[in-house]
């Protein structure tokens, strides 16, 4: 109406909407441990040796032989019996795929990598270039130091040309190989990209390959992609993305979780992904039970909200204010926070996203969670509040009031963080201010008070932090004195 | 200065001098001192003296005075602030790195405490970068198994990192904790371990205890600043240790610990306190993590509370961990550990109920303090008490057990009535605990305002107060069981709104006795509950009580009210006076009888306090009591005006003479109602005043310009015509106000309101010469530094002065200034910034001036300022009819937020001195839009076709429409 047209030539005046998204990465330095239900980077391959030594006693023969010393080992791999290399490798192999303790760096120091790569070359001996490539696979998926030593010994060469191994079991290590390569940063991933990976990679990628090789290379696939401080070069993710959307039409749960780890990044990254259309089958993906399934997926839409308006819209049209009130009240902390984060992305569009929120019943769990989530969740609820009341109309943060969000927003000022603190203050702020706009800024007074948030803004008044010491002080002096 | 002996000696004899009591000796030493710091090796000497004088003040005083040298100098504020230089030379920087962390190690405690806070000063700025080897240097004590070193080391760790507590997360922020945590962690656990084994090795040993409990405390508290941010690896890795001696530590006792002192909390109850806070830091933070152990925590907890104590230094210890339970009984997930009947009934009885009870400590406050009584007990300033935490208690459980919670305290309530019942000289206290309880229980949420707003349906609120309360209250004697009487009146007070009408007007003369009482607390509690009372609405947004209702009381309720006054410790009682202010607001002409007695009394009062005014609260209302008898008797009897003048007028000159700063504000504003309230032409008395009020020394002092500029106001409003004939002489000065006034950026706003009204109200000839200067220093103003407040009010008084004087003489004044001028103004200043005037009469005061300039200015037509004519119309449709624009400039956010400006002055210090809105274009035109259709039909008539050609060709669609419906409206049309 012509009313609200002309109010909008007032609103947000001077404020940049797009400065309220927030990226994932706010601090670059952890405290924390690393997420356990992150996708794991790096893997060691020891279910395969389990299986093997469970074989049938038959075959016991060949453990006895390849049990070698260290020092037997390095003659033997530097010697030139083929046999002998063979038998030292397997050996090392079998070392590098216990259970517990690897020993990796003693491998290393052994100064046989450069060997190792070698045999990957021995086309003529396939048992020989399975097992070195299986060993360096494991040496690659230790530390970052570890993964160096494989890459300097110039295995990153050899493993691309072993894609095309006729056999597949050859090619399907190297996948792995390369997998942890690309899963230890940037740098590796970039190399490898630079090589040439993807074409022999994507090739293998067909209608009739097995579920198992199929969820190697994925993940391979999904590293390429992952990492930032840079991003994946772009061209390098528009030659993989057409794969990764088939593979997520997969009915393997594992294909589409890893399959899901779309690259974050800037607005142009996330045009690249909505133009592929899958934000529908993201959506989809998001409402899946399996948290596998549904962590990658929702992470992918959150990226893409925080993206432009139209990005946004793009997200909101494939459904996902649909999904997100169950996951707002999903059991596990980390996906009520990653909801909440997603919901206050989209809550820092303009209104007429704003009032898509409202349509689609998502205040009601918004507040559910402000009261009664996990810390972590309820502060990304409390952003949500504030891009609401920053971008929302003089209605629609009525609605917002109707919908109970005083109360637990107000018991939030208890909160041992102090940006949560000043968030809520602000939030405050912004609510007196469409409350002047109603003339009703007594009765916005009275419930502040009622929901005992008056003598905790008081009592901010003291509060150690500077910026949240004024702001509270500011609320009281504008509002209650 | 050299590091010698002599300067050693110099220092050590002014140091000795600045501890004197006598200012003559103190102050140049001070002075000294502050004129050498600047010097190299000052410091150093200040070292040198903390650890080896003599003389234990001295190595103080140095200490202190070290202190405070760093807290003012260590910090460069900024290398290209010129004025503010580096007094602090860089090798005696490193040197004091280098010497301090051993020094204060060494140091007694006294001097101790000193040198740590000057470490974390230090560490502020230069921690980590320029100060890397001082973690590990504090680190590599913990090994040295003396405590003395290893708390002074804790106690500067403490300081240095208690800022993770508040402060923003950022990268730097967080590279500094990780920082720490690498080098400290460890070592803290093991140190946490090794103190705790030292405890039962050292149980019998009460020294030993002591210092080791100073660390386990401290300890607890460095826990707590690097567990805030996040939580980090290591300690999630520990957390098994941590939880598991903290839980041992809670449940801890050991007589050797226990202290004598009823008031101070000794070391175990400060250990446990921190304790409790550190679970609540992860009960909040980090419950993913923390919910195996939270049930242990609980438990511990909640057996702590049973077995603690009443005295007051358990207080901290008993609220904080009350809280702790308060914050989990909320959560959902943990609704379980309480749910259980039996545990319910445990936490009522156990928990709740002891902590509610009135102490002996409470007594002593409500006889000997009533002030901090009332404080804590009326203005909910009681956040860290155990009433209060128990309250949260109760709130928290009733969110899921609000029935069974109910019940059982409907049990206690009932028995603890009884017990009262049985012998109420000794058992009173069971009654107020029951009064307690059942207000805690039944209310929800609660306004100062409103009082109690939501309420509890399962506590019958009425039949309580008619049982209950209305008994206590209704007995012979007001001064028996004076802690009950209050109870009683709190009572009414807080559940106002739920207690039907006539059980309050059956109340009110109960109060008005009670205002006898001699109990500070229950006067003052019967005063206050009459005032809230008093504004209580009822339906059409009158007072729920009327004057009518009160008619039989008026006269003991004024005589009670000011005989209170009299009452011991009660001689400025702030509430007391505040319910007279509300009785007179109510009772309006039925006070008249009394205004002679009341008058005499408010005056001599006046008189007494104003020897030294030390209540600004008291004082306030009692100047607007004043205020409201002038008023309530000058609207029935004009002629009245005269007896207040004499009655006050010595008062007031007393205190004009005296110069009580705190009140000539008000006299000022007490003098503009009185002069308001003269029909013909100003008093003399008045007159011979008026050149004193234009003494500069008046206007230095910011809180006299708001009442002095609206005193002088109603000087021009009443007396225009006297100022121009009588005093003429005096109109440079009044302009001269007007000139300092508008040079400031936080007072232009009240110079453009002196100019507005000599402008409207004195005889055009009498300001004449004076007009063109006028308006050079208002573009001087505007040249030197334009603010947007001043720009609003400037084209106010433009816009005025073209209704005053005409559009045309508005043209020719700028014109006369500088040629063209008008059509700059017109151009950069009106059109432009229009949107931005605020309020009803300003907006209307420039709609009116640019309908004027639009429709009566002839050079508007045929000049080159024509092409300024349609956008100037645009600009007042826009004025109309857009939002107004309330964007200020960046660098103006820090001018003077709190004086927003208004026509009026709104200096609304007293309420009941105001004056109404004046609105200088009044009458002549009531509705502005339809006045512009008017004028333009009226411009169109004398120049046919002009006006609807220039409409057509640059006004937009969107404001000719709404112009067409301004037409309509007026039922004109343009030719």
């Amino acid at each position: 109406n012509e009313h609200s047209e002309r109010m909008k030539k007032f609103k947000n005046k001077g404020k940049d909407a797009a400065a309220l998204r927030r990226q994932r990465v706010e601090v670059s330095i952890e405290l924390r441990k690393t997420k356990k239900d992150e996708q794991i980077l790096k893997r060691r391959s020891i279910s395969l040796s389990l299986m093997e030594e469970t074989l049938p006693l038959g075959e016991d023969k060949r453990n006895e032989i390849t049990q070698m010393s260290l020092e037997e080992i390095v003659e033997a791999v530097n010697g030139s019996n083929t046999e002998l290399q063979l038998q030292a490798t397997q050996a090392t192999r079998r070392m590098l795929s216990r259970q517990k303790d690897p020993p990796i760096n003693q491998i290393i120091e052994l100064g046989i990598i450069p060997r190792l790569v070698e045999f990957l070359n021995h086309a003529d001996q396939a048992p020989l270039q399975f097992e070195a490539a299986w060993a360096l696979t494991n040496i690659a998926s230790g530390t970052s130091d570890h993964t160096k030593a494989v890459v300097e010994g110039g295995a990153i060469p050899a493993f691309i040309s072993l894609l095309s191994s006729p056999h597949m079991h050859i090619s399907e290590q190297s996948v792995w190989a390369l997998g942890n390569i690309a899963g230890d940063g940037p740098l590796y991933r970039d190399a490898l990209i630079n090589c040439n990976v993807i074409p022999p990679l994507l090739a293998l990628v067909s209608p009739v390959t097995p579920v198992g090789f199929l969820r190697n290379i994925t993940w391979t696939l999904s590293n390429l992609c992952r990492n930032k401080n840079p991003y994946p070069p772009l061209d390098a993710v528009k030659k993989m993305l057409p794969v990764l959307i088939c593979l997520m039409q997969h009915e393997d749960k594992e294909i589409i979780s890893d399959s899901c780890y779309l690259t974050d990044g800037s607005n142009d990254r996330i045009q690249i992904v909505v133009d592929t259309g899958i934000l529908p089958r993201l959506v989809q993906l998001m409402a899946r039970p399996e948290l596998i399934v549904m962590t990658p997926a929702l992470r992918a839409i959150g990226n893409v909200v925080t993206g432009t308006d139209e990005q946004t819209q793009a997200a909101i049209d494939a459904g996902v204010l649909a999904v997100l009130p169950s996951l707002l009240r999903h059991v596990k902390p980390t996906i009520q926070k990653e909801a909440a984060w997603t919901l206050s992305n989209i809550a820092a569009g303009p209104c007429q996203q704003i009032q898509q929120l409202i349509t689609c019943r998502l205040l009601p769990p918004l507040v559910e969670l402000l009261d009664k989530g996990d810390f972590k969740a309820q502060k990304e609820a409390v952003w949500a509040v504030a891009n609401f009341t920053t971008g929302g109309t003089v209605e629609q943060v009525v609605e917002l009031i109707q919908s109970g969000v005083l109360k637990p927003l107000l018991n939030l000022l208890l909160a041992k963080d102090s940006k949560t603190i000043l968030v809520i203050l602000d939030t405050i702020s912004n609510l007196f201010l469409a409350a002047e706009k109603l003339g009703e800024t007594e009765r916005l007074c009275l419930l502040v008070e009622e929901l005992d948030g008056l003598e905790k803004i008081e009592a901010l008044q003291t509060h150690d932090n500077n910026m949240v010491y004024r702001a509270a002080l500011n609320i009281i002096e504008k509002y209650f004195s | 200065m050299e590091l010698s002996d002599a300067n050693l000696q110099t220092l050590t004899e002014y140091l000795k001098k600045t501890l004197d009591p006598d200012p003559a000796i103190r102050r140049p030493a001070e002075k000294f001192l502050e004129s050498v710091e600047g010097s190299q090796n000052y410091p150093l000497l200040l070292l040198t003296l903390l650890e080896k004088s003599q003389e234990n003040v001295i190595k103080v005083c140095a200490s202190v005075t070290f202190k405070n040298y760093i807290k003012r100098n260590w910090r460069i504020v900024g290398i290209l602030v010129e004025d503010e230089p580096n007094k602090i030379c860089e090798s005696d920087r490193i040197a004091i790195k280098a010497n301090i962390v051993p020094l204060m190690l060494s140091s007694p405690e006294q001097i101790q405490k000193q040198l740590s806070d000057a470490i974390s000063i230090i560490g502020r700025e230069d921690f980590p970068q320029k100060w890397p080897d001082l973690l590990t240097e504090m680190v590599n004590r913990f090994q040295s198994g003396d405590f003395h070193v290893i708390n002074g080391v804790l106690r500067t760790a403490h300081s240095l990192f208690k800022r993770y507590r508040h402060e923003f997360k950022s990268n730097e922020l967080w590279t500094e904790i990780k920082l720490v945590l690498d080098a400290f962690a460890l070592p803290l656990t093991n140190l946490f371990k090794a103190t705790i084994e030292l405890c039962s090795t050292h149980a019998n040993d009460a020294s030993a205890l002591k210092v080791l409990f100073s660390s386990l405390i401290l300890i607890a508290k460095l826990f707590y600043s690097l567990n805030f941010q996040d939580l980090p690896e290591f300690f999630e890795d520990n957390m098994e240790t941590w939880m598991t001696n903290f839980h041992t530590l809670l449940t801890l006792d050991n007589k050797l610990l226990q202290t004598d002192d009823e008031e101070e909390a000794g070391l175990l109850e400060l250990l446990k306190s921190q304790i409790c806070d550190n679970a609540a830091l992860y009960a909040q933070k980090y419950d993913e993590e923390f919910q195996p152990y939270l049930p242990r925590f609980v438990t511990a907890i909640w057996n702590l509370l049973v077995t603690t104590g009443q005295e007051v230094k358990y207080d901290l210890l008993v609220s904080n961990a009350i809280q702790f339970l308060a914050s989990v009984c909320e959560r959902p997930h943990y609704k379980h550990l309480f749910e259980d009947q039996n545990t319910l009934t445990s936490i009522c009885e156990k928990v709740i109920v002891p902590n509610m009870e009135f102490r002996a400590a409470d007594e002593e406050a409500f006889e000997d303090n009533s002030e901090e009584y009332i404080r804590r007990d009326l203005e909910g300033s009681d956040i860290d008490t155990r009433r209060r935490a128990a309250c949260d208690l109760v709130r928290g459980l009733c969110k899921f057990f609000e029935g069974p919670v109910t019940g059982i305290f409907s049990g206690y309530v009932n028995s603890m009535l009884q017990e009262y019942a049985k012998n109420p000289s000794v058992n009173w206290k069971h009654k107020d605990a029951a009064i307690y309880l059942v207000t805690s229980l039944a209310s929800k949420a609660q306004t100062q305002k409103h009082g109690i707003t939501q309420a509890n349906e399962l506590v019958n609120l009425t039949e309580f107060f008619v049982n209950h309360i209305q008994p206590d209250l209704k007995s012979a004697s007001v001064n028996e069981f004076p802690v009950l009487k209050a109870d009683g009146i709190k009572y009414i007070m807080i559940f106002r709104n739920q207690v039907p009408k006539e059980q309050l007007l059956i109340s009110i003369p109960l109060l008005i006795n009670h205002l006898q009482a001699e109990s500070i607390v229950v006067h003052t509690y019967a005063a206050h509950a009459l005032e809230r009372l008093f504004t209580m609405r009822g339906t059409n947004n009158t007072t729920l009580i009327t004057a009518a209702e009160m008619a039989p009381f008026v006269e003991v309720l004024l005589t009670n009210l000011f005989k209170a006054l009299t009452l011991p410790g009660s001689s400025e009682n702030e509430y007391i006076m505040k319910a007279i202010m509300r009785s007179f607001s109510l009772l309006q002409e039925s006070i008249i009888p009394y205004i002679p007695s009341v008058i005499t009394q408010l005056t001599q009062k006046l008189l007494a306090v104003s020897k030294n005014p030390s209540k600004p609260h008291f004082n306030h209302y009692m100047f607007e009591s004043i205020c409201l008898s002038i008023r309530i008797t000058c609207k029935a009897n004009p002629d009245a005006v005269g007896s207040f003048e004499e009655a006050l007028f010595m008062v007031f000159t007393e205190i004009l003479q005296n110069d009580v700063q705190e009140f000539i504000p008000y006299v000022f504003q007490v003098m503009s109602l009185l002069l308001e309230m003269h029909k013909n032409e100003i008093p003399s008395s008045y007159m011979a005043l008026f050149p004193h009020l234009l003494q500069p020394v008046l206007w230095e002092r910011t809180g006299n310009i708001p009442p002095l500029v609206r005193l002088l106001q109603a000087y021009l409003e009443r007396g225009a015509n006297t100022i121009a004939s009588a005093a003429a002489d005096k109109i440079p000065g009044l302009l001269g106000v007007f000139q300092k006034l508008i040079a400031s950026k936080a007072n232009d706003h009240q110079g453009f309101y002196l100019l507005n009204s000599i402008i409207e109200h004195m005889p055009p000839e009498s300001v004449d010469q004076y007009r063109k200067q006028i308006f050079i220093l208002l573009f001087q103003r505007l040249q030197n530094s334009k603010t947007t407040k001043f720009i609003k009010s400037f084209l106010v008084f433009i816009n005025l002065y073209c209704i005053k004087y005409g559009a045309l003489a508005l043209q020719e004044i700028f014109d006369s200034i500088q040629p063209k001028m008008f059509g700059m103004v017109l151009e950069k200043i009106i059109i432009p910034e229009i949107q931005k005037v605020s309020g009803q009469v300003e907006k209307k005061i420039c709609a009116v001036g640019i309908t004027k300039i639009l429709t009566e200015c002839p050079p508007m037509m045929d000049t080159e300022y024509t092409k300024l004519w349609t956008p100037l119309l645009q600009a007042l449709i826009g004025l109309f009819e857009l939002p107004e624009d309330d964007t200020v400039p960046d660098e103006e956010h820090f001018i003077d937020i709190e004086d927003a400006p208004g026509y009026q002055t709104a200096f609304s210090q007293l309420a009941f001195a105001g004056k109404k809105e004046h609105d200088p274009v009044g009458q002549m035109v009531n509705n502005p839009r339809i006045h512009l259709a008017q004028s333009l039909h009226k411009l169109s008539t004398a120049c046919p076709g002009r006006v609807p050609s220039m409409l057509s060709t640059s006004l937009n669609a969107e404001a000719l429409q709404y112009l067409q419906g301004y037409l309509q409206a007026a039922s004109v049309t343009l030719l």
